[in-house]
């Protein structure tokens, strides 16, 4: 079989997983929601103050919300022995790494476009400004794909302590979200922002195959 | 007198640095004089700091947490560049004395880090008016901590030790980004921070009797790093050869 092919199927899999599991995605977007009421409801539903401060709670609320499904990353494949299995297919390990972080970007991320512009009329959001949270959230989901990818590939042997790995991302993504919440406050400097944000992400991506290739090589070694 | 004279001669080998037999040998030798120079070190720089040296003419007599405050904050920097440097030849060049030095020297990175937040912030309180602003230097310190936290946990919630000691080392090599953005945070941001006064390149503007305590208490805190790290290398060395992890 072609290598080409070979992609083509590994998506085709991705693709029946995710819609197997939708629901998934759906609590996902349901958190989302329902963590945007909670913070309404412990501030006040102060007009001004909320559309002051409702970008930095939407960008926080899509780094816990994609912190959550980190366990479904790579787990189910390590533990149903797919990994392996893909590796015997002629894909390094790096490579798995770069097309899960893809299919993870496609499968979980994608969906939350659809559900920023309801949350910025809840946050009482300009609309011009909904350009800018697109073009943010397009180049810093993808980092924070990438950053998931890393740390749930270190934490793939981890027993005890399941929620270092939310830690672990977190942690990493603070230059994402200084960055990407400035992208949208700082609108004449939007250029120069934006190219930082973009080149936090060709860094992430460039790291990310080695650190998560090599974690899932060490984690298959050792299991 | 006999202690003296039997020079080793190993320590101009510099082997000892990623083996650990050699390095045994040769802190059994050093521990001891290392351990009096700390003390030394230490009482001087306290008298130093305290009695001898000026007040400054604007912070009074609070400018003496500083000969505190900076030694542990070079420490701590200091501390993760050479659990780098051990990463890289660890991972590169299969060397294991790296991540025995990795393990055993986290947690003391993590109490410098410590000792120079809780430093600052009680220099920042009578300064600044405040204990704490969200500032790019006092952020990224605080960033720091958090990564030195991580790694002793990652070093606790792993069963696997050939595993945890990898994964630790490609954490401290992606968590490094944090050295430069650290270092340079007062030069790229406009921060409450100073600036720093001592580089290489230039003239320090710290005058010599503010200059000398400050240097004498970060050898004092060289030492006595050297020396904590030196025992809980031993102790590594020592449970990984009974395999008692």
């Amino acid at each position: 079989m072609l290598f080409f092919n070979k992609i083509i199927y590994f998506y085709y899999r991705e693709y029946k997983l995710n819609l197997s599991g939708f629901q998934d995605i759906l609590t996902n977007i349901i958190f989302f929601f329902l963590s945007i009421f909670i913070f309404i409801f412990s501030i006040g539903p102060d007009k001004e103050t909320i559309s002051n401060i409702g970008l930095g709670i939407v960008w926080t609320l899509l780094l816990l919300s994609s912190t959550l499904s980190l366990r479904k990353f790579y787990q189910d494949d390590f533990e149903s022995g797919n990994l392996l299995i893909l590796h015997l297919n002629g894909f390094s390990f790096g490579f798995i790494a770069i097309l899960k972080t893809l299919s993870h970007f496609f499968f979980v991320q994608v969906p939350f476009l659809i559900s920023l512009p309801i949350a910025s009329i809840l946050l009482n959001i300009a609309s011009d400004k909904l350009i800018y949270l697109f073009s943010s959230f397009a180049i810093g989901s993808l980092i924070l794909s990438c950053l998931g990818s890393i740390s749930s590939s270190m934490n793939l042997m981890n027993q005890k302590n399941f929620l270092l790995g939310s830690v672990i991302v977190m942690m990493l993504s603070i230059p994402v979200i200084i960055f990407s919440v400035g992208v949208i406050n700082f609108e004449e400097n939007f250029n120069s922002l934006i190219n930082i944000l973009f080149g936090i992400l060709l860094i992430v991506f460039a790291i990310n195959p080695w650190a998560g290739g090599l974690c899932l090589k060490l984690s298959l070694e050792n299991s | 007198m006999d202690y003296v004279l039997n020079f080793h001669w190993k320590i101009v080998d510099l082997m000892f640095l990623i083996n650990p037999n050699k390095f045994n040998q040769v802190a059994d030798y050093i521990f001891r004089p290392i351990l009096v120079l700390s003390i030394l070190l230490f009482s001087l720089g306290l008298l130093f700091s305290f009695y001898i040296s000026p007040n400054d003419y604007q912070q009074g007599s609070s400018v003496r947490i500083m000969y505190v405050h900076v030694p542990s904050a070079w420490l701590a920097l200091l501390t993760y560049g050479i659990m780098t440097l051990y990463s890289i030849a660890a991972l590169a060049f299969k060397i294991p004395f790296g991540f025995i030095f990795n393990t055993a020297v986290a947690p003391i990175g993590a109490i410098f880090t410590l000792i120079c937040i809780i430093s600052g912030s009680l220099w920042g309180k009578p300064m600044w008016g405040t204990w704490w602003v969200w500032d790019a230097r006092l952020t990224s310190v605080a960033i720091l901590f958090i990564i030195y936290l991580i790694i002793i946990f990652i070093n606790l919630s792993f069963e696997n030790r050939i595993l945890r000691e990898k994964i630790v080392a490609i954490f401290i090599l992606v968590g490094s980004v944090n050295l430069p953005i650290i270092k340079f945070s007062v030069d790229w941001w406009n921060t409450l921070h100073q600036p720093a006064t001592i580089s290489k390149l230039s003239k320090p503007s710290i005058d010599p009797s503010m200059l000398t305590p400050l240097i004498i208490m970060t050898l004092a805190f060289m030492m006595i790093g050297l020396a904590i790290a030196i025992l809980r290398i031993k102790t590594e060395i020592i449970s990984r050869k009974s395999h008692l992890n």
